[in-house]
Formats: structure tokens, C-alpha cells, sequence
């Protein structure tokens, strides 16, 4: 990975690096982060995967990668990750390897791993200290097998498994409280929809050892119900209203890269997708909706009073 | 025994269909059997469902490999040699097509669909209901399904969708039925093969092989590229040359797939092999410069396909 | 070379040191931590050149033993019992990957209820796994079926992970004299790993455990794993012969005692068995032709081994330390699925479950056994399945029931 500061998007990489004709659907949020981070992150790494959506972009005899790739299990990625980083340094040591041939080890999952059954394994990679860096695509639910509702999903979303005209009742887990509290050497959120974001949070990430987190918005036109082409704008008003913030983890301290000003309110977020439709008509939910936007303007009063 | 299989993209409510032919059927007072085949395919990809109905109980499950109607709601996928829309086909075979073009045209291209009918796709704002108007047309070439049970039984499917979603669905489903009213009846019922006429199959003793050849790992990158997911695309993005600005990086970075790359000269072009038809770039593009054609339409060259 | 009394935690660990183990992801769990400590403590003395990582649990540590497996470095690693059932999902994973890699089961009853003590339903629950099972009834087996272990995993035409077990108690914290061989010699059977083309390289990528679509795809890897596994029976037997001429003690895949001219053949797996073969002894003495089998290889299962040991012997006692709820004792079922139509097959074949939970079986159990098996040579009648359980022992339980008040009528509990 090259060490250098991304000051603009024209310096974002030109040439792409992920295969094309992976079975993800058309206009995939998750694949969109996941070819920005790969064209950064380079091809001199082994990706250990948990199950999901991405779990199809290596079906036998196809993978889009350039570099190596472990699927594990739903649970287990960030273990399969250890395996391999350990193995790697005994090989090191051993001098079967050189350090020209270490490889990067990146865990790549969804949030159904992420904020559920894999938890208790990344949990376990930052306690040890893991060399890692961890990708997750977070579409809200479980994408793979229908969108059913999982611990990330926002309050009021509609689900396959949450279609009542409330939607889902609980409230999304804030993961990145949850890993930040392990106090790893990184973590971010990003947004396919700000490259450059990313590019710096992908590059800050690389110049770190330690364990690294990426959480990726990944919006996703089958599960949330919007036209494909729209992938773009939905992740650009999920950060304008202030309902996704793009900030990172370092040395104990948050920091917000991205402060959306004006922030726009949540309906214009909400009402471009199918999953929310129910907010909106027959009639509007105005608990619901002035539920989501009062969170959504207490995180951000919290934000500006810590300043 | 009837055995119905639908062809359709991902996303055309292709199980839709087969669950309405299917309960139409049962309601008809047949024995059914309905169900859709799933893969790792998204939206756009060819998929199927299969309909069996009897007036016995039905025994045989599975993929249909002998067909006697074979819907098709989606033209493209004729020619494409991964749909199989033709698999199991012979001359007795019914073809429905939903295509622009003409008979005579399908049966020099696929000289099994000796026996094709055609109705025209239903116009762009009403393309998501096309597994409806499938239904209500198969159900009239088996001759075995009136107007009033297709009706109930498209009530009986989409009810869970809401009052609109059904009504759209009646109305195409119910003008496909009646758009059939001459060929009523046409699908016959195949001969079942006898078991003298089968062959033995040729099974063999597998042998052992040694690990890489016997493990399912790959020792290549980005294979992928063999699998054309350009197939799935219903609309098309082009680039206007003279209105791009070279900008180079909006396009190709938001393009989910990798599939638009930039030449030295900093143009952004498309692969079309890969393409899966989102349209991200033609929102992104500052400069207005991609488009939006429907595959159908004939392009310029028509080289990039 | 020397000759020390060891349990068969230590003797299990002991081979793991010989075996110049790289890596050992690790997690806790009665009857098997005591391996993992003793290497823990090696590692410490600079003894063993080994990296240890204890993982947050089974599942992630077999997880982390397949990956670095399947990076290319020689694996070990160990547990029990829910430990094993918690890893479930990923013995059968990691066998698909095709690496080698040598775990060690130390048989404990499942939950529930809960115990520490031994039976075989936890190391038969993973049967099917993909998995090499080899069984020890000493603590010299476990040591040297380690080693054996390694060569099995490794071999070109085998290449899966490989499973040792020893019983709970009864070896794991039972001490005997095992012979430790000198590191040389084992150097000489057991050279360091050469992974070849197990391994991610930068220059040339590797995805490994990838999904298939379509029933043949997924047909051919599945057989193609039962076949290496299969292939496992002649690679052990070519192994231990080896062993043999390195080592001076012999193995083979079914160990078969006084069998040659017995009558009536007791068949069990395990450390018990050494108890059978003390009973074959008393029985003999007396004048009964009575002898032992024990498979050693539980997968594959030494079928042809097995057919020969049993042609022609007139009845066959099968001792479960298991059940399979519903059906009964696991090797009493896999042993009538290998004889079955077999020429020379033996007449009766009666099924006994006894030992759950580290219940003993007492010689007179075992002589009294062979009389039922006697008894329906006779009569020709196969016995329905018995459970080795005393009245003495329901009255125990009785006991405890009285006072979970669970033996009043009306249920209402002491107040």
C-alpha cells in the first residue's frame, strides 16, 4: 500500500482491480466500497470471509480477486483471520518467507457477521492485538438470504421478517462504539458515496499495524427497495441528513471527518426508499419519523457540545 | 401430466407466475406442483419456475426436463446459452414469447419453438407485472383455467402486496388470457417415456485424485471475468464522446463492478460484457454525458455487445 | 529413549512436541487443558518452537487451525466434548479444504445433562466429518498416534485433518509407563513440513473453501474427500509399518487379541478395551474361545479388516460407549452394515450399550456378555440390545430423585 495523503479525488486510483462478473446485484452498495478499498488496499493480501452476500463473489471456478481468499464460516472470519496472520509470521520467522512476501490479512464481511454471530470472534481479534483490517458491508440486514431484519437494521425499517406498519422496532447497534470500546489501533465508517473520504480512511488505516476497522454504509437496491442507479445518492443523503456520520477512531478519540452542513432532515433520506414507503402512506408516521430525525439531532448535539 | 416451465430475469416475478399458474390450476381442480429454482443469480439474471399439474397425484419432482409449454418473458434470454430455455424441447413444445419480433423470425432461431406463440411485452410502467400476464396467458393455452378462477387465483397470490398491486396484476393477467382465446387448449399433454425406452446411464467409478485437483480451491485471480453479467442488463449506459469531460474518475469509481475503466486519454469506456445495467454512472456523470438505451434497441455498430 | 510414567494429557502433548508443532490455537476445557498447559509451559521454557494463540472459543479456534493449515505451517490442537460439538461447524468446514492438520479429542459424555465424564458420543458425533478418527486405548497409542496422526494428514493421498482421541479419566489423567522416543528417530519418520503448494503466496493467489453451485460440482468434492479419506486405511497400515521398524511397536488398523480360534469375539473401541482384553484372558482360562477386536481407524472404517477378524466366528458382542438416540450403539451399526451378506459373517452380532458418562464395566460384565452371546449361538435368536444397568444402580438414582422430589406424585416439590 502506498504511503501518501489523498487531497483530491483526481488523485483516486484510475485503474481498477476487482474482477468484474461477481453475481452481486446490479448497483451493490457493498461491492461499490469493496472496489474502492481494494483498488487502495492492493493485491498482496488474503481475504478471510464470513458468510453473506460476498461469500458468492468466489463461486468455484470464478473469484474477482488478484490476491487470496478464505471463506470460513458466518461466525468465525476474524479467527480465520488470526490463523492466517500467525501462520504467516511463523513462516516469517522461520524464514520460508521473506518480508517482501508477507501478505495483508483483511476480514471481509456483512453486518449480519459483523453486529451478530461474529462479534464475539472480532472481539477476540482486538483483545489479542490482531494485525488486521476488517471490512464490513453494512446493507442493514440479511441481504443474502432476503433481507430479513439483523441487529444493524434502523428503527422503522420494513424487512422480509419486520413487514408490520411499524417496521423493525429495535434500534441499530452502534458498532462503532462497540469496537472503539476495544480501543483498537482504527475505526472508521465510510461512505462508497465520498471516495475521498474513504481513500484517506482506507490509506490511514494502512499505515497503522494493530487492528484496523472499516464500517462501511452499503446500500442496497434489493433490500431497501429504490432503483439500482440511485446507490450513490441514497449513501450521499444518508450522510447529509447525519443519519450515517463519517468519523473515525484513533488514540482514544473520535473524530467527525464529514459534518453535514446544512443538515438535511431525514425524511429526505427515508422517503427515497421502499422500506420506509409505510412512513409516508397511506398516511405519515409522524411518531416514527420525528422519533428517527430527534435521535439523529440528539447524536449531533452531542457531537458539536464535545467538540 | 402437464409440466410448464417459466424463463425469466431475475426480478420479472417469474415465481409469481408459476405460483399463480399453479394455483389456478389446483383451483381448476388439478393436482399441482409449483416452484421456483433459486441460484446465486441477482436481479437481471436468467432464472426459472416450474409448474406440474395432473388430475393424479404427482409423483415426479425437480426440474422439468421435458416441457410441453415453455414460457418465455423475456426475449433476450432466447439466445443466451445459459438461460436453457430450450433444454428438453421437441416438437410438440409450446413456445409463449413475449417479443416485438415475429413468428417466423423465433422459429428460424430456435427451430424447436416450431410451435411458438408470441404476445407483445406489455409496455415499460407495466413490465414488473409481466409474470402476471405469463400466467394468465399459459393458463389459456392449457385450456384448463377460466377467466374467473385465473382471477381468484391471482387475487389468492398478491393479496399480501396490497389492493393496487393486485388490480394491476388482474387486469394484464386477465387480457393475456383473453389474448389466447384462439390457441385455448393448444399445449397436449406429452406420452410418458416408457421404461423400455431408457437407457442405462453412463455412471462411472469415481476415482480418487489428488488435492489441488480434488479440493474446491482456485489457483487463478480474477476469473470471474468469464461470466458475462453484461446478459443481465435490461438498459444500457452510453457515453456521449462529445459531451464527457474527461473528468475520468466519477464513472469508473462509482461503477459497483469495475466494469468502466479509463484509456490514457482519460475516456472512461464501458464494458459491455460486464456491465449489469445499474445506471449509477448515467446519475453520477456531471456532465450529462451517458445515457440510457434499451437493449432491445438497435446501437450504433452494435460492435460493443 | 526413555520410559516414564505419563498421563495421557502428557503423552498426548509429548507427541504434539516431537511432532515440531509451529502453531497451537488453543481454548480450555475439561478433561483436555492439561495438553494445552503442558505445551504452554514448553513454549515458555523455550523447550518448543512454537507460536500458542488462545482463541475466544472452539469454533474460532478450529477456524484459526484450518487457516493457518491452510497457510502452511504444521497444526495442532486439542479439546472435548461441547468444545468439539461448539467446533462442529468447522471440522466439517476445514476437512473440505483438504489441509492437514492433527487435533486431539479427549472423550467426554455430552450435555445434557452436563459431565465431565467420559463416553464416545462427542468424538462419534463428528464421524461424518471428513475427519481421520484414530482411537487409543494407552497412553503409549496416544503419543505415538500423534505422530502417525501427522504422517496420515500430510500424506499426498490423504491430506485431511486428523483426530486423536483417548478417553477422558481413564487415560487423560491416568498415568502409565509410555516409552518417549528420542527426537532424532522421530525426525527420521516424521521430517519438518514441507507444505509445497498449501500455502497463499503473493505471486500467485490461492481461494480456498469457495462455494460451488450445482448438485455434480459439489458431488465431486464431497466423494473426493470420502475417497482420500478412504485412502487413509492402506496409507495407515503402510505408516505403521514404518513405525514399527523406527519404533519397535506394532500397529494395525484393527488391533485383534487371541482371535485367531476364537468363537465368540468382543468388539469395542477405546481404553475399556484393555479391559477386554484382560477378560479374554479369564476366559480363556476357563476354556472358552473368546477374543478381541478393536479398531483403531474409526474413519475410514477398516471394513475389510474388520470382515476378516469376524469370518467365521460363530457370535460377536459389540460394546458401544455411546447411543444414538433412537437407534442404539453406533459401532453395533456400523459393524452389522460391514458383515451384512458377507460371507463367513458371524450369525449373532448383539449390541451393548454401557460406559455413558464414565459408567465402568466390570469384568463380570463383560464375562457375562459373552454367556448372553453363547446363549443365542445356541438358540440361534440375535438378544434385542441391552443397556449394561444394575438394580443396585436404579436404586442410587432412585435415592436422588427422592431428594429432587421428583419421585412424589403430586409434583408439588418440598416446601
Amino acid at each position: 500500500m502506498s504511503h501518501r495523503e489523498f487531497t483530491s479525488q483526481r488523485e483516486l486510483p484510475s485503474r481498477h482491480l476487482l474482477g468484474t462478473g461477481t453475481p452481486m446485484c446490479a448497483g451493490c452498495g457493498g461491492l461499490q466500497a469493496l472496489h474502492q478499498v481494494y483498488d487502495l488496499m492492493g493485491e498482496k493480501s488474503v481475504i478471510v470471509n464470513a458468510a453473506g452476500c460476498m461469500t458468492l463473489l468466489s463461486v468455484y471456478p470464478c473469484t474477482p480477486f488478484r490476491s487470496s481468499w478464505l471463506y470460513t464460516a458466518m461466525a468465525s472470519a476474524p479467527a480465520g483471520a488470526q490463523g492466517v496472520r500467525d501462520a504467516l509470521d511463523i513462516l516469517k520467522e522461520k524464514g520460508a518467507i521473506s518480508g517482501e512476501e508477507d501478505l495483508s490479512v483483511v476480514v471481509l464481511t456483512g453486518d449480519g457477521s459483523a453486529y451478530g454471530m461474529g462479534l464475539s470472534a472480532t472481539s477476540g481479534a482486538m483483545d489479542r492485538g490482531l494485525d488486521f483490517l476488517y471490512l464490513c458491508y453494512d446493507n442493514e440486514g440479511y441481504g443474502n438470504t432476503g433481507h430479513q431484519y439483523s441487529a444493524a437494521t434502523p428503527h422503522g425499517a420494513q424487512t422480509a421478517t419486520s413487514k408490520g406498519s411499524l417496521g423493525y422496532p429495535g434500534e441499530k447497534k452502534d458498532l462503532f462504539a462497540i469496537w472503539a470500546a476495544h480501543n483498537p489501533s482504527y475505526v472508521a465508517t465510510v461512505a462508497s458515496a465520498y471516495p475521498l473520504d474513504l481513500a484517506r480512511k482506507v490509506e490511514q488505516a494502512g499505515r497503522l499495524s494493530g487492528p484496523r476497522l472499516l464500517l462501511s454504509l452499503a446500500p442496497c437496491p434489493t433490500g431497501w427497495g429504490y432503483d439500482p442507479s440511485e446507490t450513490v445518492e441514497i449513501g450521499k443523503l444518508a450522510v447529509s441528513t447525519g443519519i450515517w456520520p463519517l468519523k473515525e477512531y484513533r488514540d482514544g478519540k473520535i473524530v467527525h471527518t464529514k459534518i453535514p452542513q446544512p443538515r438535511l432532515p431525514v425524511e429526505e433520506y427515508l422517503k427515497r426508499q421502499g422500506r420506509f414507503e409505510h412512513l409516508f402512506t397511506p398516511q405519515r408516521n409522524e411518531g416514527v419519523l420525528a422519533a428517527i430525525q430527534s435521535r439523529v439531532d440528539r447524536y449531533w448535539e452531542d457531537v458539536r457540545a464535545q467538540g | 401430466m402437464y409440466r410448464i416451465r417459466f424463463h425469466a430475469r431475475g426480478g420479472q416475478g417469474i415465481k409469481t407466475a408459476s405460483r399463480i399458474l399453479g394455483t389456478a390450476l389446483f383451483l381448476s381442480g388439478l393436482e399441482v406442483q409449483d416452484a421456483p429454482r433459486y441460484g446465486a443469480e441477482r436481479r437481471g439474471a436468467p432464472i426459472f419456475a416450474y409448474v406440474r399439474a395432473d388430475r393424479k397425484t404427482i409423483n415426479e419432482r425437480g426440474i422439468i426436463l421435458r416441457p410441453d409449454l415453455i414460457v418465455v418473458s423475456d426475449d433476450s434470454l432466447m439466445a443466451m446459452a445459459g438461460a436453457g430455455v430450450a433444454a428438453g424441447a421437441d416438437r410438440d413444445t409450446v413456445f409463449l414469447l413475449f417479443s416485438e419480433k415475429p413468428a417466423d423470425f423465433w422459429q428460424k432461431e430456435v427451430p424447436l419453438a416450431a410451435r411458438s406463440v408470441l404476445l407483445k411485452p406489455p409496455p415499460e410502467e407495466e413490465q414488473r407485472f409481466i409474470g402476471a400476464a405469463c400466467a394468465g396467458a399459459a393458463a389459456r393455452l392449457l385450456g384448463m383455467v377460466d377467466a374467473a378462477t385465473l382471477a381468484e387465483a391471482v387475487t389468492r397470490e398478491l393479496t399480501p402486496l396490497g389492493a393496487a398491486t393486485v388490480a394491476a396484476n388482474l387486469d394484464l393477467a386477465l387480457r393475456a388470457h383473453q389474448a389466447m382465446a384462439d390457441q385455448s387448449g393448444m399445449v397436449r399433454e406429452a406420452k410418458e417415456h416408457p421404461v423400455t425406452a431408457s437407457a442405462m446411464p453412463h455412471w462411472i467409478e469415481l476415482a480418487a485424485e489428488e488435492v489441488p485437483l480434488s479440493a474446491p480451491v482456485i489457483l487463478a485471480g480474477i476469473t470471474s471475468g468469464i461470466v458475462q453479467t453484461g446478459l443481465w442488463r435490461s438498459k444500457r449506459p452510453v457515453i456521449d464522446p462529445a459531451r464527457c469531460r474527461r473528468c475520468w474518475w466519477i464513472c469508473s469509481t462509482f461503477c459497483p463492478d469495475g466494469a468502466i475503466q479509463v484509456d490514457e486519454e482519460k475516456r472512461p469506456i464501458i464494458d459491455y460484457q460486464h456491465c449489469k445495467g445499474c445506471m449509477i454512472c448515467m446519475t453520477q456523470c456531471p456532465a450529462r454525458a451517458i445515457t440510457a438505451r434499451s437493449e432491445g434497441e438497435e446501437t450504433e455498430g452494435g460492435a460493443d455487445r | 529413549m526413555t520410559r516414564e510414567l505419563m498421563t495421557g494429557n502428557a503423552a498426548a502433548a509429548w507427541g504434539a512436541r516431537l511432532a515440531r508443532i509451529d502453531y497451537l490455537p488453543a481454548f480450555p476445557i475439561t478433561p483436555q487443558t492439561e495438553i494445552i498447559e503442558t505445551l504452554s509451559g514448553w513454549i515458555g521454557q523455550g523447550e518448543l518452537a512454537c507460536r500458542m494463540t488462545t482463541l475466544e472459543s472452539e469454533h474460532s479456534m478450529v477456524t484459526a487451525a484450518g487457516a493457518a493449515a491452510a497457510t502452511g505451517v504444521r497444526v495442532f490442537t486439542a479439546t472435548s466434548s461441547q468444545g468439539l460439538l461448539y467446533a462442529a461447524e468447522m471440522l466439517y468446514t476445514v476437512a473440505g479444504w483438504r489441509v492437514p492438520l492433527v487435533l486431539v479429542n479427549v472423550s467426554r459424555g455430552l450435555s445434557s445433562p452436563i459431565t465431565l465424564e467420559p463416553d464416545h458420543n462427542d468424538v462419534l458425533a463428528m464421524r461424518d466429518s471428513g475427519f481421520l478418527q484414530l482411537h487409543c486405548a494407552t497412553c503409549q497409542e496416544v503419543l505415538d498416534h500423534v505422530l502417525i496422526a501427522y504422517r496420515l494428514a500430510e500424506h499426498p493421498q490423504v491430506r485431511l485433518p486428523v483426530l486423536v482421541n483417548l478417553d477422558g479419566f481413564y487415560l487423560s489423567f491416568t498415568r502409565e509407563p509410555v516409552t518417549v522416543p528420542g527426537q532424532d528417530v522421530v525426525d527420521r519418520f516424521l521430517p519438518a513440513f514441507e507444505p509445497g503448494d498449501i500455502r497463499f503466496r503473493h505471486d500467485r493467489p490461492v481461494s480456498q473453501g469457495v462455494a460451488v453451485l450445482g448438485g455434480p460440482a459439489y458431488s465431486y468434492f464431497r466423494y473426493q474427500t470420502h475417497l482420500a479419506n478412504l485412502n487413509g486405511v492402506r496409507a495407515y497400515e503402510t505408516i505403521v509399518d514404518e513405525f514399527s521398524s523406527l519404533f519397535g511397536r506394532d500397529y494395525a488398523t484393527v488391533e485383534q487379541y487371541r482371535c485367531a480360534d476364537a468363537e465368540i469375539v468382543l468388539v469395542m473401541m477405546g481404553s475399556f478395551a484393555t479391559k477386554a482384553r484382560e477378560a479374554v484372558d479369564r476366559l480363556r482360562e476357563s476354556g472358552r474361545k473368546v477374543g478381541l477386536v478393536r479398531p483403531r481407524l474409526v474413519r475410514p472404517f477398516p471394513v475389510e479388516a474388520l470382515r476378516q477378524a469376524l469370518a467365521g466366528k460363530k457370535g460377536v458382542a459389540v460394546i458401544d460407549q455411546n447411543i444414538s438416540m433412537g437407534k442404539g450403539g453406533i459401532l453395533h451399526t456400523e459393524l452389522a452394515s460391514a458383515l451384512y451378506g458377507q460371507p463367513g459373517a458371524p450369525a449373532i452380532l448383539a449390541g451393548f450399550v454401557g460406559g455413558l458418562g464414565g459408567r465402568d464395566i466390570a469384568a463380570e460384565e463383560l464375562y457375562a456378555m459373552v454367556r448372553v452371546v453363547e446363549q443365542a449361538v445356541q438358540s440361534g435368536v440375535t438378544p434385542e440390545p441391552r443397556l449394561l444397568y444394575t438394580e443396585e444402580e436404579l436404586r442410587g438414582v432412585r435415592g436422588l430423585q427422592a431428594v429432587a422430589g421428583t419421585d412424589r406424585r403430586d409434583r408439588g416439590g418440598k416446601k
